[in-house]
């Protein structure tokens, strides 16, 4: 390991192929830089577990690699699994323990020294704010409290790199905030990697040094959000003619400070430096042209219309079963089978 | 690897100790064959000429003592059965995810999921040879001991007990590492239990059955473990049991070996990376 890879993630034409015939993740590259936040931004069924799966020696990739703190995932998944901490999407918390016997055994899978491991068990139960339901059964705790519990189990180790799969999955916005100036405090005391798979575009704007946009199995962006905000060059205007006028993209190209127009279901998305000093040049010209306008909007850039940028759709839902599925009918059969276990 | 193992069986066990109901519901069966099954078929041989009985059950004192020992070693087997869908019901729960996803190696996860899963088993069968010697005192057919069991003896048996448990945990566990669907590890299980029981000498008088069922029947590795009781309980050396105890033994070693060695070949492949 060379020491400039500790803490680093890396990923090399990594990419997995279900069953032969599903290509969840294709051909994907990227790095993370030790001390990092990163974020895997992406819809339902784009492949952020699966890499997540590939990374955290759970799946196997089909081809390509994956380097955690400079260890080949492949070559040397015991290793790896020691050095790391993962928070799964789905609920994996043990009905039968209570939440400080979960931690208990965390520790010892992850060999916390003994004599540490009452202290920092007694520390994460105080600040994942379960104190006082330490000595119940995780089957009595909210979902709010699984989740806190689980990232509790992660970092129990104070990894170098921490793997969080939709960690704020079913937390309300406080419970969501919450998770996050813990995890971002954990990152200040110990500087560790973490690496964040989300589909909320606020989460990855707010939380996230860098991140990549990840859409059918392939990265569409990456950067700074601000760099990919800025990419757009400025604001968006939209502007959404009355159903059947005439073609307006040539006439809306010169007007002065717009830098491009793409047309999307029947409206017209305009680039310039401020949007709000350009609505009266449009509307005035659109009247010029004898254009009905149905509206006219003002963007500032954010996320989303990164998203839309750079994969050409909104941000959308994706048809199949995707993990979130799996971890919803999951949870339903884990409340139907709850009592008999 | 000592103390995830550690840790790892103590979660097992306060899952067990959680959910009394497996236990009581254990008992239901080995009361059952003890308490009707045994006192309605113990009545076939009466009327037997003791020497004619002697040659039908092996030298044991009655038909009721012969079964009784055979229950003892079938007990053991019946009550692993659920320790393979526990690792299902763990799997569909994400709890093995988890656990894989930690440095514990698979070996440690089967070995600790073993060590929890065959204190059940064992307790049942020495509650089975309890419960038999017991209601011989209440008037109803009991197990007889004919023999003078010394040290050595309960030794065997204990070994016996414990090494066959072992065996059929280690086989469950195995099929529950291979399998995803509770239904189908139920199907798959079901086809195992009730065949081996049929294909031993647990039930069956040794001296009545056919040749080539004794053949089959001496192979069986619950034969193996029942004859080391019976042999202890009821005949001592005598000419029934043509070999010592511990050549009963080592052919139940070896059983257990092949079954850990499998267990340990499958959970590898099921925690490894997912294909
Ligand atoms: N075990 C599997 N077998 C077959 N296909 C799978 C499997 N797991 C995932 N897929 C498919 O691979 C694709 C990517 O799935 P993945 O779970 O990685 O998406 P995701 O980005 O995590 O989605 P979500 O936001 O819903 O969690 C999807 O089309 C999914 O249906
Ligand atoms: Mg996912």
């Amino acid at each position: 390991m060379q020491d400039g890879d500790r803490g680093s993630i890396r990923a090399e034409h990594l990419s997995k192929t279900y069953n032969g015939s599903v290509h969840a993740v294709k051909s994907v590259d990227f790095e993370v830089r030790p001390g990092e936040v990163y974020g895997f931004l992406g819809p339902n069924g784009a492949g952020k577990t699966t890499t997540v799966g590939m990374l955290t020696a759970g799946l196997q990739a089909t081809s390509g690699s994956a380097f955690v703190d400079g260890l080949n995932v492949a070559r040397e998944p015991e290793s790896v699994k020691r050095r790391i901490g993962v928070v799964f999407q789905e609920s994996t918390a043990d009905n039968d323990l209570t939440g400080r016997e979960t931690l208990e055994l965390a520790a010892a899978l992850y060999s916390v020294p003994r004599a540490e491991v009452r202290r920092r068990v007694e520390f994460l139960l105080e600040q994942m704010q379960i104190g006082d339901a330490a000595d119940r059964l995780a089957k009595t705790y909210s979902g709010g409290m699984r989740r806190r519990l689980e990232l509790a189990f992660g970092i129990v180790h104070s990894p170098r790199i921490l793997f969080l799969d939709e960690p704020t999955l079913g937390l309300d916005p406080q419970g969501r905030a919450g998770f996050w100036r813990y995890v971002l405090q954990l990152r200040k005391e110990h500087g560790m990697t973490i690496f964040v798979t989300t589909h909320y575009l606020e989460e990855a704007d707010g939380m996230c040094e860098r991140i990549a946009i990840i859409d059918h199995g392939t990265i569409a962006a990456s950067g700074t959000p601000s760099e990919l905000k800025d990419r757009l060059g400025g604001d968006i205007v939209t502007v959404r003619p009355v159903a059947g006028a005439a073609p307006a993209q040539e006439m809306l190209t010169h007007i002065a400070g717009v830098s491009a127009v793409t047309e999307q279901d029947g409206a017209y998305r305009l680039k310039c430096a401020n949007g709000e000093t350009l609505v009266p040049e449009v509307v005035a010209a659109c009247v010029r042209a004898g254009i009905g306008l149905q509206a006219v909007s003002v963007k500032r850039p954010s996320l989303d219309e990164v998203f839309l940028e750079f994969t050409g759709r909104e941000f959308r839902e994706d048809e199949g079963m995707s993990a979130t599925d799996r971890a919803v009918l999951l949870g339903r059969v884990r409340n139907q089978m709850g009592g008999r276990r | 690897m000592i103390r995830e193992l550690g840790a790892l069986t103590r979660r097992e066990l306060l899952r067990l100790g959680r959910n009394p109901q497996a236990i009581i519901t254990s008992l239901l069966l080995p009361l059952l064959y003890v308490l009707l099954f045994g006192q309605g078929f113990n009545g076939f041989t009466k009327g037997v000429p003791p020497n004619e009985l002697a040659l039908l059950v092996n030298g044991s004192p009655t038909y009721f003592s012969y079964f009784a020992a055979g229950m003892v070693g079938f007990v053991a087997v019946t009550a692993t059965l659920f320790i393979g869908a526990n690792v299902i019901f763990d799997k569909l729960f994400g709890i093995l995810k988890r656990v894989s996803s930690t440095p514990a190696t698979s070996f440690t996860i089967f070995g600790s999921r073993l060590l929890a899963g065959v204190i059940q088993p064992i307790g049942l069968a020495f509650f089975v040879l309890g419960l038999a010697i017991g209601i011989g005192h209440l008037g109803l057919s009991g197990l007889t001991v004919t023999a003078a069991v010394g040290v050595v003896g309960a030794g065997e048996i204990v070994l016996a007990i414990v090494i066959l448990s072992v065996m059929f945990a280690s086989l469950f566990l195995a099929i529950g590492f291979s399998i995803e669907q509770p239904q189908s590890y139920f199907a798959v299980v079901n086809a195992i239990n009730l065949p081996v029981l049929l294909t031993s000498a647990a039930l069956y008088p040794w001296g009545g059955m056919p040749h080539w069922l004794q053949t089959i029947a001496a192979y069986n590795p619950v034969t193996l473990a029942v004859e080391v009781i019976r042999l202890n309980l009821f005949a001592g050396a005598g000419p029934f049991y043509p070999y010592a105890a511990w050549y009963y033994l080592l052919g139940l070693l070896a059983w257990a070996a092949a079954m850990i060695l499998l267990a340990t070949v499958l959970a590898g492949r099921a925690l490894a990376p997912k294909r």
